[in-house]
Formats: C-alpha cells, structure tokens, sequence
C-alpha cells in the first residue's frame, strides 16, 4: 500500500504546457541567462552534500565497530577491514533476498498498476457507458484519502485472504490507487480522437483501438507512470513493516530497520548493510537515469 | 475537461441504439473490472470497514468486539482520556513537521531546479546526483543519517567541535533539534523530485516572455515573479499538494531516527495510529483518529485547492 | 439486475460481507488441546517447527544456530528453523501472526510478555511440559516460575535471567588517580568517586532516559529506596511515590553535578565506556559478551546500593508455546522436545551473557569457573525484582520509560514527569483489567 497518494488536481491548463511547442518559424536562440561562477558553485556544493555522505557511508563500512565509535571525525577507517560484511554474510539476515522481494514486489505490483490503470481510464476517457460519472465519481474521491485510513482495515482483509508474511500483501492491495487512473485519464483524454475514428470506421472494436493504438501512443505517459509506481512501492515503508513478519520475506525498507535494530550502534555493519541495500539500486538508476528522471519529470507537467 | 468520446455509428433506429448503448456499457464494465474489483476489495470496502471498526472497542486478539457508537471519537475530544492527550500531541508533530519541512521542500528545489535551467555543462549528471537519494529508499537514507547524526559518534558533532562550535548538539535526541534534522534530512532525501518536476515546468515557460519582461525594463527578480512563478502555476499546485500530503504522511524518518523521541514528541499522527491499532490492539480507537486525521487533511487540502485558484484568477 | 453498475455495488457488497465474516470470525483456534503434549520422546510425523527468539546480539547469534543443528542432526523428525529478531519486534508482530496462523511453534519472551499473551489467549499450556521436565518452583529463583502463571494456568517455562550490574572501566579510574580496584557499593562511595573523576575532568556515568539502561537503573532505584511500581493487584502505578521521585532525582542530579552529561542518547552510555569517556555504567548481564568492551580494562560489579534497601532489576526469560490458528499439535510435540533437549544442554547458555535459570545449573561451580566475569551478576539474584505479572502491562511500562526520559531531558521535573506517567499507567491498568481480566 502506498504511503504516498499522489493526486494530480486540475488546473487550467496553462498557454505554455509541456506539449513541445510547434517549431517557430525562424531560429530562435534560447536566450536564458548565461551561467555564471555561483551557479555552478552553488550546483557543486549541493551536488557535494549528497555525495559525501554516500561516501562515509561506503567508508565507514570497512571499519571496525571499535572505529566507526571512537573516531567519528574521519572518515579513513583504521584498520580497513571487511569484517563487517563478514558479519553479515554469516549472521542470518538476508539483506539480498530482502533486495530481491522488493524489486519482485514493485515491479509486480507497477504491472498491474499499468494493465488496470491504463484499461479503466481507457474506459473513463473514451467510452459512454452508464454510471460513468458515478464510477469516475468514486475513484476521485479517494484521491485524497490519506493511507492511514485503509491501513488497519487493510491488515485485516489481507489477514483473511492468509496474506500477512507474503509478497501478496505488498503487491495487491496498493495497485489501486487511484492516480494511475486519474493521470492515464487525463493523457488519453488528450490525444487526438481522429486515429482512433478513423479505425472505427476501418470497423476495428474497443480493444483492438485499446490495443493497437491508444496504449502505443500513450508510451511516455506509461513509462512515468511505471517509474512512479515502482519508486513508491520501492519506498513504501509503514506497511511492510507491520504486514511482513519472517526475515526472509521482508523488503528492504523493513529490513533495513530490523539490521539496524539488531546491529543497533555497531555503526560499521549497519552502513555495510546499508551500502549492499544502495549499490544495486545506483547501478540500475545510473543505467537508466536519464529515462527515469524524464519520466517523472513530466508526471507533474503533464497533470 | 472531459471530452466524451462522440462516436458517430451509421445507421439509425432506436431499438440498435440502444442495443449498442448496452454493449457499450458492458465493454467499458470489462475494461474497469479488473481495476474495480481490486478497488473495491482494497480501497472502497476498507473505507467503510475502517468506519464499522471505529464504532467498537476492537481488540484484533479478542473475540468480542463491543459497539460503542461514536466513543472513540468522543474520547479524541475529551481531555482526559486514554487517548486525547496522546493523539493531539502526535497531530501536533505532524503539523509542526508540514509547517517546517513543506517550505523548504518548496523552495529549495525550486530555486536549484532554476539554475539548472540556465545553459550549463552537465545539467543532467547534477540532476541525476540530486535525484539518487530518493532512489535509495527511506530507510537507507534514515539509516545512514542517524549515524551522522549521533550526538557522541556521529561525524556531525565532531565535525562541529573540530571547527569550535558546540560539539554536543542532540540532533536525533532532543527537540528541536530533531525537527531541525528530521526536515533536513526529508529535504536531503527527496530534492530530487522536486526539482526535477520544477524543471521540467520552467523549461515549459515561453522564453517570449523572458524576452518581453526584459524589453520591459525587468530585473531578475521581477522575471522570476511575474514570469517564472505564474508560468508554473499548475506545476506548482500539483507539487505542493504532492508535498503538503507527503509531509503529513511522515513515517520512516521518525521511526528510524528518532523513535518518535524524545518522549513521544515527534511521535507523528501516522506513528501513533499505526502503534494503536497494530501494537496496542485498540483498532477502534485508531481507525477513528485516521478518519479524524482524514477530516484535517481534506480541509488543509481544499484550502489548498481554493488558495491556488484564487490565485489564478 | 440489469444495471450493471447496481450489479457491481452488489458484487463488491457481498464480497465485502464475506471478508467481514471471515475477519470477524477468526478468533478460534481448531487445536484439539489446548495444552502442549510433552512426550518423553517425539513420536510423531517429520516436522518443520519455527522458533523466534530475540538473540540477536552478543554470542547468542553464533551459539544458537550451532545448539540448533545440533538438535536437529540428533532429532531426525524434527527440524528446527530458529528466527532472531529484536525484541521489540517480537512482541509487535507475534500477537497478529499467532491469531493469523503464521506464528511460530515455539518462542521465547520476558516475563512480562508471558501473562499478556496467556490472558489475549495466544498460549498454549505448558503443565505437561514442566511436569515432564521435572521442574518445580523451587528449582528457581523465587517467583520465576510464578510469572509464567496466568488464571492459574502454567504457560511458560523458565529459561534464563539477566540482572543489572556496574560496569566498570579500571583505566578511566587510573587516569583520574584512583584505585583501579576501587568498588563502589554505596551511594557515599558511588558520589565519592564520581566527585573524584569531576575533579580530574571526566563525567564518570552518563544516565540516559532510555529502556535498556536508564529504565531499568531508575527502577533498581525505585526499590533500593523502597518504593515499587504498582500496587499489589496492579490496579494502581505507584512509581510516583516518594520512593520513584527520590530515584529519579539522583538521576537527574548526575547531569545537575556535572557528573554526566545532558541529551545522552541511546547506547550513548556504554560506548562511551568503550571510548574511555566513562567511568560508570549500569548495564545488564548482556554486554559482559559485549565484543567492542574486551578492548579496554573493564570489569563488573553488583550495583551500588544508593538507597535503603538492597535491590536490582533483573529480567527473564521464558519458553512458550503459541496457540497459532490451527496448530498443529504434533509441532507443538515436537517444540516442547526441543525446549526439554535445550534445558537440558544449557550448560554453555551463559556464553551468551545471561544467566540460566534453572537453580542447579546455575550454582555449580563449574559455571564460574568458566565464565567468571558473571559472578557478581550471580550474587545480586538473591535481591532481584522481575518483571511485574499482569496481563498488558508492558504498555504501562512504557510510561514509565517516558517519565524517565522526559525527566532526564530536563523536560519535567523529576516529581511531574512520573505523576503524569503514573496518571497515564493507571488509565492503562484500567483498560487492561477491561479487556483482560486476570
């Protein structure tokens, strides 16, 4: 279940929308202020905020526990060792596999999203059908309903479905949220409806226009809605941790809780923790970075 | 804004028309199935179940669940009670860290995602080094400051005491240090996101309009207000109600960090309803403050709304 | 109906009122007993049994399993998988999990979680198995056997005890000139010493308003100047007393005289005795196995005696045996196998820092001379308190632990911070007898 409902609210859709302007007919040049000395100063600084404390958590992961305690102003470790994921590799928590059931978790969860999202605001944008508004009605009134309201319920329903402790309870019952339908609605909405005449005209039904055409056109608004989807799922922390019980079918998030609840102020194994927990996410987001950040670039622009 | 798909079929006659109405309504049915019924096992039903829950004293661990009709909510307003004290302080927690973490959360974002506006070399490396920690996840990033910040081990401190200054501040110990980090380390976590959906809403803006507010004698400052700000107004309203939930939302910070401490006092809303019902086994009482808490967040949220359109007229 | 949209809500209706039903219902357990089989040997069908315990530091993460693959080489039917995680954990999720069947077979926790989980009717009963073990009350320290008691009924076995003590750093104490071999063991002795370490510029104990040491040092206080947290029926918090405000005072008076320092936070205490900041620290039986502590001149000590009386907290631990939702009683069978062979082969148990219960093998002679370090731990046992028995009491507990921390962190006076907690304990006692009775 998400932590997170993000709501897309209507707004009068501003003369400058994100829709690429039309070429101009003469060149243009993009006159914005040139960069000076203190932007890219005030970049690094900021850019150096984040990096070093990635850093000493890399760094302080090749400390004793002796170390990591009693010189916490360097950050050299002295000796270097790898004991601490030592530690880790024989002590019985599985930080890997607590890695793997998040990303089975979010990417189940981000395709259900995509299937029924995309399908009913299919249904919500382009069809006529009784109780329309009745339907599209209820779905946005829950955009604002704060997850902590399905939290208690939802333990229960899981509970009676023999959910708790299985990825089940982590992938179902946050797949129907209800911005996935709002934002897919508000895109499809948008695109021209010549092609898809067109095609009824060609005699093609529902779902071969659903099919064929819509879901081809809608790429960009598909993939920032699966990088959302996953990155919240991959976030969610509050259910997981009251939902998910043995230690090997934890996520990460949880997981990261119960290592440092466990390894407590022994701070050289929790950073070797937490750096097994961050490398393949920043190899997988390096790769993709570019795709990834443009996705969720346009989910704010494109609400 | 809803644009009913008109579709024009050949052929007249009421009894086909109709006939077709049916079919269409029973394909759209097909195409919602399989996000209603998730919808409504997950979201509708627990809504109202949440409400059943509230009117009874319900221990999940015990047979009996007597009713008791709207005392949960009554005990939330009445000082004194079991839980009066104890929800309003964890509302409080909640409102001071909105109040405290949704500005900055605004505007610092903002203000990088305009120098990553102008032409400079590497805009997409920064964006994606700001953008890493939200990728991370919650309780690397939780994990990782409550190190930095431990006031006897953390580098923070010994930082602090190398340079002359106070080298014993609480941060992860005491009010109101622990808001001071427990912001930062929200805005550490997810600048990111922000920015990069600001930037994408700057670059959206006609540079015609620089232009002309040049011509017109404009400094900076007078662009970015009468330029920049209304140019992103739907983006802005869509982050901002994005982070004001977000905020009001905090859980794993305050769980990681600071245990809700010291004492309960950055124990948030959430913190306590969750402890509640799923630790304490008083479900009633704490599906009642979730609908109190909803009731809060549904003003502020309209309020919101409202402010912003009131703008844009 | 026609209306497809009538048809959904009434789809989603009975859909709803079927889970409803089912939630509703789910209290009841199938088991066909609901006391544990104790058979001299297991004899029934191979079985996979889970353990959770709360071993997750100290030696206990490397003994346990090793105890464990013992076990299950010489116990061909029986397979046990053990699951460490922290206490807190246990006893925030084990309660739902044991009503949702996914509990595990057999678990260890404190005393003060035995009766709770007996009253929310969680538990098996374990007369059988302390009869087969032949155990008797005197076969422990006095009341042990009784906290595994609810409505009569026994529910947990005894299995081990772990005291507070003085924790000791000797090359803190010679850097301030005093006797390395200095034993502190009243409160003119303590403050003697501690004004000594003043003098040379070292904070010699830094209190801390947390559970694992300022709790549990505030409430060895409590009774040293003959105070206690409830009344007799537990219907009333009484931590308050004039006892609990005197306790808590000398507490907070440690920061007021500079003998410790303010804000320290959690586990602040015991590193920096491992930094050589500190002199003092009032620990419990766990961190003698503590790995980082064996790289400085330590040793331990009973604690003080500060106020009138002699007194420390101790706590313990117990077997039990979950009632999961359809238990299977072989499991359970084959759990209470295992808890016998445990006791039964618990001579290393002190390795991991704490103490067996079991009388015998605790005093012989053999064990201190094996683990010596444990010997003052030993000698506090005869005036230990445990943990107060009454079903729920853990969240009055942790009032108190908010009155301490509030108190240590200047927030409230000594005397306000426990009147509002033990206000907010009684409220709780209340609600509990409510809802659990016993």
């Amino acid at each position: 279940m998400s932590t997170v409902t993000t709501p897309t609210v209507t707004a009068p859709a501003p003369a400058t929308a994100a829709t690429a302007p039309a070429a101009p007919a003469r060149t243009r040049k993009r006159r914005r202020r040139a960069p000076n000395l203190l932007t890219y100063a005030v970049l690094f600084l900021i850019s150096f905020i984040i990096v070093v404390p990635l850093l000493w958590m890399l760094l302080t992961s090749f400390k004793t526990d002796f170390d990591a305690i009693s010189s916490p102003a360097s950050p050299w470790p002295n000796p270097f060792t790898t004991e601490a994921y030592g530690t880790l590799a024989t002590g019985n928590l599985p930080i890997l596999r607590w890695f793997a059931n998040s990303v089975i978790a979010a990417t189940a969860q981000t395709a259900i999203i995509l299937v029924t999202a995309s399908a009913a605001a299919y249904a919500l944008a382009r069809l006529e059908f009784r109780g329309k508004k009745i339907v599209f009605g209820a779905i946005v009134a829950t955009l604002l309903v704060p997850g902590v309201v399905f939290l208690i319920p939802n333990y229960l329903i899981v509970d009676s479905f023999g959910w708790l402790d299985s990825l089940w309870a982590i992938i179902v019952p946050g797949s129907a949220g209800a911005f996935g339908v709002f934002f897919l609605r508000q895109f499809f909405i948008s695109l021209p409806n010549e092609i898809e005449e067109a095609a009824r005209v060609d005699g093609a039904g529902d779902f071969r226009i659903f099919w064929q055409i819509i879901l081809p056109l809608s790429r960009p608004a598909l993939a920032t809605l699966a990088v959302l989807s996953f990155l919240t799922n991959w976030n969610d922390f509050i259910w997981p941790i009251y939902v998910l019980l043995s230690p090997e079918n934890l996520t990460l998030q949880p997981g990261l809780s119960v290592l440092q609840g466990t390894y407590s102020t022994h701070f050289g194994i929790v950073m070797a923790g937490a750096v097994i927990a961050s490398v393949p996410v920043l190899i997988l987001f390096t790769l993709a970075q570019k795709q990834i950040v443009e996705s969720v670039a346009s989910s704010g622009v494109k609400g | 804004m809803a644009d009913p798909a008109i579709v024009t079929r050949p052929g007249g006659g009421l009894r086909p028309r109709r006939a077709a109405a049916g079919r269409r309504t029973l394909t759209a049915y097909l195409f919602l199935a399989p996000f209603l019924v998730i919808f409504a096992v997950f979201v509708v039903f627990p809504a109202v179940y949440g409400l059943w829950i509230s009117l009874h004293v319900w221990n999940p661990l015990l047979d009996d669940h007597p009713f008791v009709g709207l005392q949960n909510f009554f005990d939330l307003f009445t000082p004194g009670s079991l839980t009066f004290e104890d929800f309003w302080e964890s509302m409080g927690a909640t409102g001071i860290f909105v109040v405290a973490s949704v500005p900055f959360l605004l505007a610092i974002p903002l203000g990088i995602a305009v120098l990553l506006n102008r032409k400079i070399k590497g805009g997409s490396v920064f964006r994606g080094i700001f953008f890493a920690p939200y990728v991370l996840g919650v309780a690397v990033v939780s994990v990782l400051w409550r190190y930095l910040l431990d006031p006897q081990l953390g580098v923070v401190n010994a930082v602090l005491g190398l340079l002359g200054l106070p080298s014993d501040i609480p941060w992860t110990v005491d009010v109101p240090w622990a808001w001071i980090s427990l912001v930062g380390i929200t805005v550490w976590w997810t600048l990111g996101l922000n920015t990069v959906i600001l930037l994408a809403g700057l670059k959206g803006i006609n540079p015609d309009l620089y232009e002309a507010a040049s011509l017109d004698g404009a400094g900076a400052w007078r662009k970015f207000t009468s330029v920049t700000l209304p140019g992103l107004r739907p983006v802005m309203t869509f982050v901002v109600t994005v982070t004001l939930l977000a905020s009001a939302n905090m859980f794993g910070q305050s769980f990681l960090i600071t245990q809700g401490g010291p004492g309960t006092a950055t124990r948030t809303a959430i913190m306590y309803i969750a402890n509640q019902g799923l630790v304490q086994n008083q479900m009633g009482a704490a599906t009642a403050m979730s609908y109190l808490l909803f009731a809060f967040l549904a003003v502020v949220s309209v309020l919101n709304f409202r402010l912003q359109r009131d703008n844009t007229k | 109906m026609k209306n497809p949209t009538l048809r959904a809500a009434a789809a989603v209706a009975i859909l709803g009122l079927g889970v409803s039903l089912a939630a509703c219902s789910g209290g009841s357990t199938s088991a066909s007993s609901d006391s544990v089989r104790a058979d001299a040997e297991y004899s029934g069908p191979a079985v996979d049994i889970t353990f959770w315990n709360g071993w997750t530091g100290g030696a206990a993460p490397v003994l346990v399993p090793k105890l464990v693959a013992e076990f299950n080489e010489t116990h061909p039917d029986i397979n046990v998988k053990s699951n460490a995680m922290e206490w807190a954990d246990i006893s925030q999720k084990m309660p739902l999990a044991i009503k949702a069947g996914k509990g595990p077979d057999v678990a260890v926790a404190h005393g003060d979680d035995v009766a709770t989980y007996a009253a929310q009717g969680l538990l098996l009963k374990t007369d059988d198995v302390v009869d087969a073990l032949g155990y008797k009350e005197s076969d422990f320290p006095e009341g042990l056997m009784a906290a595994g008691q609810f409505d009569g009924d026994q529910y947990g076995v005894p299995w081990s005890v772990t005291p507070l003590g003085l924790y000791i750093n000797k090359d803190v104490l010679a850097k301030a000139g005093l006797d390395p071999e200095t034993v502190p063991t009243d409160a003119e002795s303590y403050l003697a010493a501690l004004e000594a370490l003043k003098a040379a510029g070292i904070q010699g104990e830094w209190a801390d308003g947390y559970v694992f040491t300022g709790t549990f040092e505030f409430e060895s206080l409590l009774w040293q100047f003959g105070g206690d947290l409830f009344n007799e029926d537990v219907t009333e918090a009484t931590f308050n007393s004039e006892a609990g405000v005197k306790a808590l005072t000398w507490m907070t008076d440690l920061i007021k005289n500079g003998y410790s320092p303010a804000n320290v936070a959690q586990d602040g205490n015991i590193n920096a005795l491992i930094g050589s900041e500190t002199a003092f620290n009032w620990n419990g039986v766990w961190q003698t196995t503590n790995e980082a502590l064996q790289s400085v001149s330590w040793t331990a000590v009973p604690v003080p005696q500060i106020g009138t009386e002699k007194a420390v907290w101790s706590s313990s631990t117990h077997w039990m045996f979950p009632a999961n939702k359809n238990q299977d009683p072989d499991k359970s069978a084959a759990a209470a196998t295992f808890v016998k062979w445990m006791n039964d082969n618990s001579a290393d148990w002190a390795s991991t820092g704490e103490l067996p219960a079991q009388n015998t093998v605790r005093e012989d002679p053999g064990l201190l001379e094996t683990y010596p370090a444990l010997a003052p731990f030993l000698e506090q046992l005869e005036y230990a308190h445990y943990e107060t028995v009454a079903p729920g009491i853990t969240n009055a507990m942790a009032e108190v632990t908010t009155g301490v921390n509030e108190a240590m962190l200047g927030k409230k006076s000594p005397k306000e911070a426990l009147d509002d907690a033990a206000e907010k304990a009684t409220q709780l006692l209340k609600q509990n007898k409510a809802q659990y009775g016993g």
